[in-house]
């Protein structure tokens, strides 16, 4: 309770000494209006001051007398210092008593008038006036500054902006132009260069085969029924049947392994002249079913 | 024997720098600046007087503390101690740790800052970061960063401490210095 109030005490007077030493300052920076040199200690006793300067020599004296009995008094406290090991906690035990001691006196002051001699009041507020314009000049100079910056900035991003949209300008344009190119050539284009394509595979597709026929009729041609009649009809019980060229035999194994591929067989029949089978089979043209010696296919020369 | 211990323990309580115990001069402020590098300390001394200021200041420097008790009598009282702590230089930190023992606790009530330096260069960092962080929080003072080699920031930390310089030194009406260390005091703290 008692150091309690000794805190308070010295937050107390510290801040009372601080207070005067600032009237103090103000004071003493107005008597430097006045060209007498301002003495620490004047001993006399001026009963009614007449002008301003002695009115604030007195208030200067009175208060350099608070300042100095509230110096004895803090003297008399002593010193103490922070060991590591508490140094936080007792630190901010001694913050909170000066903080609650500050704040107490805060509440307690009531603000004091200063001297109504009206020298010293145009003084002060010649000062004050000083003091506002000097302020008001540096943010003035402040903001045109800053405005200035403002306006550069505001070009510069203007100028990107234009740029900016020139060169939107133009990508739209070409985009345009290469829309509609596109547009036609999906369209027209593609189409008919297709039917072209169609054509001359058509075209090739027929070359190939008369060139295939016309080679087959000069090369595998059919074999000559003139002899052999007549023994067959010794024979008389074999029916005469019509043989099949090579070029229908293939034609008719490409059919049917284009049209079925799940089942590309042909079943051999008697209008197959049996040589000629021989003949693809043994040159792998064709190929008998695995079960079956009468059924052959195409090998899948396409695949 | 009981004289020669009172003699000691008066001369221990001498050497500990202390707030009030010297009248203020007027119109005038003091400030010591407590490091180990003194090259830079001059320079920012240096920068603090060239500042426009409408009041008389007097720049201690000290390498380390306790001040040597010859002179106690021509100092005048201290407003406002800095402790420049170089994070580069373990040796530095250690010295203002001892140093810290030197100062009066009525000190911290917002009449001591910690200016640190050299942050820049990561990989001289020989001090811990968390460490200088401590520092600053057990003794509930700020921490000022700042690099003071380029021009620019050395100006702009003398002003800071002329500031802080004004209001320990009772310049600033309605401000004292505990309630302006309590304004300095960041969200990060508590």
């Amino acid at each position: 309770m008692m150091v309690q109030e000794l805190c308070e005490r010295q937050g107390f007077l510290r801040d009372k000494q601080d207070e005067l030493l600032q009237e103090v300052e103000e004071l003493a920076k107005h008597m430097s209006i006045y060209p007498h040199n301002l003495a620490p200690k004047i001993a006399t006793n001026l009963e009614c001051p007449v002008n301003a300067k002695e009115e604030l020599l007195d208030e200067c004296e009175a208060m350099w007398k608070k300042l100095e009995e509230c110096q004895s008094k803090l003297t008399l406290l002593g010193t103490e210092t922070l060991t590591d090991s508490d140094a936080k906690l007792s630190l901010l035990m001694m913050r909170v008593k000066a903080l609650t001691a500050e704040c107490n006196q805060w509440q307690k002051q009531t603000p004091e008038i200063i001297s109504t001699n009206p020298d010293v009041l145009v003084e002060l507020g010649k000062e004050e006036l000083q003091k506002v314009n000097h302020d008001l000049e540096m943010v003035l100079s402040i903001f045109k500054a800053r405005n200035k910056k403002l306006k550069e900035d505001l070009k510069r991003e203007q100028q990107w902006l234009e740029e900016q949209q020139q060169v939107v300008e133009a990508l739209s344009v070409i985009e345009e132009e290469m829309k509609n190119q596109v547009v036609q050539f999906s369209e027209k284009r593609a189409f008919q260069e297709l039917k072209i394509k169609m054509l001359k595979i058509k075209e090739y597709k027929e070359e190939l085969s008369s060139a295939l026929g016309e080679f087959l009729e000069e090369h595998f041609p059919l074999p000559e029924e003139d002899g052999s009649a007549k023994k067959k009809k010794s024979l008389a019980k074999e029916p005469t049947m019509q043989l099949i060229t090579l070029h229908e035999i293939l034609e008719s194994l490409i059919n049917k392994l284009m049209s079925a591929p799940h089942d590309p067989y042909l079943t051999i029949n008697d209008t197959f002249w049996p040589p000629y089978i021989e003949l693809l089979l043994r040159y792998g043209i064709a190929l008998r079913h695995p079960d079956d010696p009468k059924r052959i296919r195409l090998e899948a020369f396409h695949q | 024997m009981q004289r020669q211990q009172r003699f000691e323990s008066q001369r221990a309580k001498m050497s500990v720098v202390r707030p009030f115990d010297k009248l203020p001069v007027l119109n005038s402020a003091a400030i010591l600046l407590v490091g180990t590098d003194e090259d830079l300390q001059r320079q920012l001394a240096q920068t603090i007087l060239k500042e426009k200021k409408d009041f008389k200041i007097s720049i201690h420097l000290a390498t380390s503390l306790p001040l040597p008790a010859e002179r106690d009598h021509i100092r005048p009282r201290i407003d406002l101690i800095v402790f420049m702590i170089n994070v580069q230089s373990k040796y530095g930190f250690k010295n203002i740790e001892a140093s810290l023992a030197h100062v009066d606790a009525n000190f911290f009530l917002g009449k001591v800052c910690f200016l640190v330096t050299g942050v820049g260069r990561v990989n001289h960092c020989s001090v811990d970061m968390s460490a200088v962080r401590k520092l600053g929080d057990v003794y509930c003072s700020p921490l000022v960063f700042c690099e003071l080699e380029l021009e620019g920031i050395r100006i702009s930390t003398a002003q800071r401490l002329l500031r802080m310089l004004q209001i320990c030194a009772g310049h600033v009406p309605g401000v004292s210095a505990l309630f302006f260390s309590s304004l300095m005091r960041s969200s990060n703290d508590e």
